[in-house]
C-alpha cells in the first residue's frame, strides 16, 4: 500500500533576490514498511524535499498525497494537526524540549494527541527500551549523549504511531558508533514494527543500511535502487 | 507534564534573567506602592486638615456668598432648616456659622480678624476650637523657677530658651519642639509644664466672650480676662462695634488663620453683624467621606431643601484652590508611575523577545511535530505572567509591612520642609494611605503590561515558518 504518492513535484525558492529551482520534477511513490535514504550532493534538494513530504513546507507545483490525504491543501492548524498524527519527525539536532526529561518527551507527543495517560506511560517505557534507553528515563537531553537524544527523537517519533517517519541527516553530528548504534535501531523497528522510514544522508556507511536508495542531483531523482533482499 | 510545568521548568532553565526580570518589577511596583501611598496618604491628610476639621464636607450657602462672600449674602437658619438637614442620613454634624470681618483693637493696637459666630457646642464636631486651647506658654518666670528649683540639663535649658514665648495645647508638642521623649523624660516635661499653665476656657453657651488666636492676640498684646474691641460694617452698612473679654486663647497650625481668628458665639456674631438669625454657612460632615456618597447626600439635601436662595456645595466646588493642589501632585505622580510601568513593559519586552529568539529552533521543532501554535503561545505567556506574579507578590511582600509601619507611625517632617507645610496650614505629618485596591491595582496593571509586551511577539511566534526555524 502506497504511503506517500509524488507527482510532478516542483520547488521554486522565490523569496530571496536570485529564484532557485530547487527540486525539478520529481515524481516518487513510498510503499508502507520501506527503509529508504536520500543521497545526493549538497544542494541538490534532499532537504527541501523532506520538508516538502512532511508537509513544513509546499511545493510550487504538482501534488502530494499522504495516505490519501492532499496535503497541499491543508493550512495553519490542520496542517500541524495532520503532522502530529501522521507524520513522525527525526531532526538533525535540537529533537527534544530541553526542560523535560526522556520520559516526559516521548510522553508529551501522546499528550498533545490525547491518548489516555495509562496507555502513554506504558508505551513510553516499551519504546524508550526498544531505544536501548530504559534505564535513562528521567534523564534531560543535556544528560544525555547526541547518540542517545537522536535515540529519544526516534522513541518519540515512534510513539505517535506515523505513517511514517521522516530524518534529515539523522546522523550528521554523531561520531560512527553512535552512528551505527542509531541506524541498528532504526533497522530493528523497521523490521520489527513495520514503520516507514525515509531519511537522509552522506554518510556511505549509513547508505549501505538503506533498502532502497534514491539519488537526487540538482532537483531531479537519477538513481532510484532497490536492494535484493527488499521484498518489493 | 501540561503546558504550565513546561513553562514553570523554563523559568528555571535562565534563572539570572528570570531574576533579573522578576527584580525588576520588584522594584517598580515597591516604588509605585511606597510613592503612591505617601501621595494618596498626604491628600488624605490635606482633606482631614482643611475639610473634614475646618469647612466640611458639604457647605450650605446662600447662592451668591461663594462669589461674594458678604453679609448681605446670608440666610436665615431656621430650627425647621436644621431640622431638614439632621434627618438625613449619614449626617454626622451640622454646624450653622457666621464668618465676617471685623478690626480687632486692643486701644492702642489694631488689626484686622476673622470673625467666627459659631455655636460652641456643634462646632466641636468640626473644627473644635476647644482642642486648640493654648494650655501652656514658656515664659521668663517659668524658666527662673525651674532654674530655682535645681535646674534641668543644660542642652534643655538651651532649647528651653529657644522657644520662649511659645504657646503649646498639650505637652506632647513640648516634648516635640525640645526632642525629648514623653515617656522618657516625662519629670522634665512634668516640671516645665507645672511652672508654663496658662489660663483660659472653652466658650460656655450663652457666653458673650470670645477666643483670640494666639499670634493675633500677641500682636494686640491680649490675655485672657482683657477686653477685645471689635468693629466693622454689619448688615445693609450698619455700623458695629463692641466690647468682648478675652476667656481663651487658641493656637492654629496655620499661620495665616493663627493670625486673625476669633471665635464667639453666633448669637453674638448675630447681634454684632445685626443679620437677625442669618448665617453665612452651614457645615455638614458624613459618615462615609467617599466622593460618591459625598455626591448622593449633596444631591438628596438639595432635592429636600427645593430653594433658589440657598445652595449645598461640596468642598470640591467651595474650595478649588485644594482641588487643584491635589490634582496638580497627582498629575506628576501619575507620570511618574507611568514612568514606572514603562520600564516594567520594557523588562518583560526585552526579555520575550530574548526568550523567543533563543528558543526560535525549539518552537520550530515543536511546531513541526505538531504543536499547535497557539499552545506554543499560551506557554510563552504562562512564563511572562509567572515572572510578573513573582515580581507582583515579591514588591508587595516587600512594601507592605513598611507601608503599614509608616501608616500607623506616620512621618513627622522637621526643619524647611515642615515650615512650608505649616506655612500651607498642614500638620507636618507624612502618613502612609493604606488602600488595599491600590495593591490590587499594581496586579492588574503589571498583568496589562506583561500582555502588552507580549503582544509582538506573539505576533512572531503565530507567524513561525517551520522550514525558516528549524535552519541553522
Ligand atoms: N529557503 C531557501 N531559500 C532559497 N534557496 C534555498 C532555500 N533552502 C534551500 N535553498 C536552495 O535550494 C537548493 C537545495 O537545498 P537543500 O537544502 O534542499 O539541499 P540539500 O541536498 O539538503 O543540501 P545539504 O546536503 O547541504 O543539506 C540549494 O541550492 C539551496 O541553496
Ligand atoms: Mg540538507
Amino acid at each position: 500500500m502506497k504511503v506517500i504518492e509524488l507527482k510532478n513535484v516542483e520547488k521554486i525558492y522565490n523569496d530571496s533576490e536570485f529564484k532557485v529551482h530547487a527540486i525539478r520534477g520529481i515524481d516518487l511513490d513510498f510503499e508502507e514498511g520501506e527503509f529508504a535514504a536520500i543521497v545526493g550532493p549538497s544542494g541538490s534538494g534532499k532537504t527541501t524535499l523532506l520538508n516538502m513530504l512532511g508537509g513544513l513546507d509546499k511545493p510550487s507545483a504538482g501534488d502530494i498525497m499522504i495516505g490519501g490525504t492532499h496535503i497541499n491543501e491543508l493550512k495553519g492548524s490542520k496542517l500541524i494537526d495532520f503532522r502530529l498524527h501522521n507524520i513522525g519527525f527525526v531532526f538533525q539536532s535540537y529533537n527534544l524540549i530541553p526542560v523535560l526529561t526522556a520520559k516526559e518527551n516521548v510522553e508529551f507527543i501522546m499528550q498533545m494527541q490525547r491518548r489516555p495517560a495509562a496507555k502513554r506511560l506504558e508505551r513510553t517505557r516499551e519504546l524508550l527500551e526498544k531505544v536501548g534507553l530504559g534505564d535513562r528515563l528521567n534523564s534531560r537531553p543535556n544528560k544525555l549523549s547526541g547518540g542517545q537524544q537522536q535515540r529519544v527523537a526516534v522513541a518519540r517519533a515512534l510513539a505517535s504511531k506515523p505513517r511514517f517517519i521522516l530524518a534529515d541527516e539523522p546522523t550528521a553530528n554523531l561520531d560512527s558508533v553512535s552512528t551505527e548504534n542509531l541506524l541498528d535501531i532504526m533497522e530493528q523497528l523497521n523490521r520489527e514494527e513495520k514503520i516507514t522510514f525515509i531519511f537522509s544522508t552522506h554518510d556511505a556507511r549509513v547508505v549501505k543500511k538503506a533498502k532502497r536508495v534514491i539519488t537526487i542531483e540538482d532537483g531531479k531523482v537519477i538513481r532510484d535502487e532497490w536492494k535484493e533482499e527488499d521484498v518489493r | 507534564m501540561n503546558l504550565f510545568k513546561i513553562a514553570w521548568r523554563n523559568l528555571w532553565r535562565n534563572r539570572r534573567r528570570t531574576a533579573i526580570t522578576s527584580a525588576s518589577i520588584l522594584f517598580a511596583v515597591f516604588f509605585a506602592l511606597i510613592m503612591r501611598s505617601f501621595q494618596l496618604g498626604f491628600y488624605d491628610h490635606m482633606i482631614r486638615n482643611v475639610i473634614e476639621s475646618f469647612s466640611g464636607f458639604l457647605q450650605i450657602q446662600h447662592i451668591d456668598y461663594q462669589d461674594d462672600p458678604s453679609l448681605e449674602n446670608t440666610f436665615p437658619y431656621s430650627a425647621e432648616l436644621q431640622k431638614t438637614i439632621e434627618s438625613t442620613p449619614g449626617i454626622t454634624a451640622v454646624v450653622p456659622r457666621i464668618e465676617t470681618f471685623a478690626l480687632a483693637s486692643t486701644g492702642n493696637q489694631t488689626k484686622g480678624a476673622l470673625i467666627m459666630g459659631v455655636d460652641p457646642v456643634r462646632e466641636r464636631s468640626l473644627s473644635n476650637p476647644e482642642n486648640l486651647l493654648v494650655r501652656y506658654r514658656i515664659t521668663h518666670e517659668g524658666i527662673d523657677r525651674l532654674n530655682e528649683d535645681g535646674g534641668l540639663p543644660q542642652p534643655v535649658h538651651e532649647k528651653l530658651k529657644d522657644i520662649l514665648g511659645n504657646s503649646y495645647t498639650n505637652t506632647g508638642s513640648i516634648a516635640m519642639d525640645l526632642e525629648l521623649d514623653e515617656k522618657e523624660d516625662s519629670k522634665i516635661l512634668d516640671a516645665i509644664a507645672s511652672v508654663s499653665h496658662f489660663p483660659g476656657r472653652y466658650l460656655e453657651n450663652q457666653d458673650d466672650g470670645v477666643l483670640v488666636s494666639d499670634r493675633l492676640a500677641k500682636y494686640l498684646r491680649l490675655t485672657v480676662g482683657d477686653t477685645l474691641i471689635l468693629m466693622g460694617q454689619g448688615y445693609h452698612g450698619a455700623t458695629a462695634a463692641d466690647l468682648y473679654p478675652v476667656r481663651g486663647i487658641i493656637k492654629l497650625i496655620n499661620p495665616e488663620l493663627d493670625n486673625k481668628i476669633v471665635y464667639m458665639n453666633l448669637p453674638y456674631a448675630q447681634d454684632f453683624t445685626g443679620v437677625g438669625d442669618k448665617v453665612t454657612a452651614v457645615g455638614i460632615n458624613l459618615a462615609d467621606n467617599s466622593d460618591k456618597n459625598m455626591l448622593a447626600i449633596q444631591r438628596s439635601l438639595a432635592e429636600k431643601l427645593n430653594s433658589d436662595k440657598i445652595k449645598v456645595k461640596n468642598w470640591k466646588e467651595f474650595n478649588p484652590v485644594l482641588v487643584q493642589q491635589i490634582e496638580g501632585d497627582n498629575q506628576s505622580g501619575k507620570a511618574f508611575l507611568a514612568l514606572l510601568y514603562f520600564v516594567i513593559f520594557f523588562g518583560i519586552f526585552g526579555t520575550v523577545l530574548m526568550m523567543i529568539h533563543e528558543r526560535h529552533r525549539e518552537f520550530g521543532m515543536l511546531v513541526s511535530i505538531g504543536m499547535r501554535k497557539t499552545k506554543l503561545a499560551l506557554i510563552m505567556v504562562i512564563e511572562m505572567f509567572l515572572i510578573g506574579v513573582l515580581g507582583v507578590i515579591s514588591g508587595t511582600v516587600i512594601s507592605l509591612p513598611l507601608l503599614y509601619y509608616f501608616h500607623i507611625h506616620p512621618i513627622r517632617l522637621t526643619g524647611g520642609l515642615a515650615q512650608t507645610m505649616e506655612d500651607m496650614g498642614f500638620d507636618p505629618l507624612m502618613p502612609l494611605a493604606w488602600t488595599e485596591s491600590y495593591v490590587i491595582w499594581q496586579g492588574l496593571i503589571v498583568a496589562l503590561m506583561v500582555v502588552l509586551s507580549c503582544l509582538y511577539p506573539l505576533r512572531k511566534v503565530l507567524k513561525l515558518k517551520e522550514t525558516e526555524a528549524l535552519r541553522n
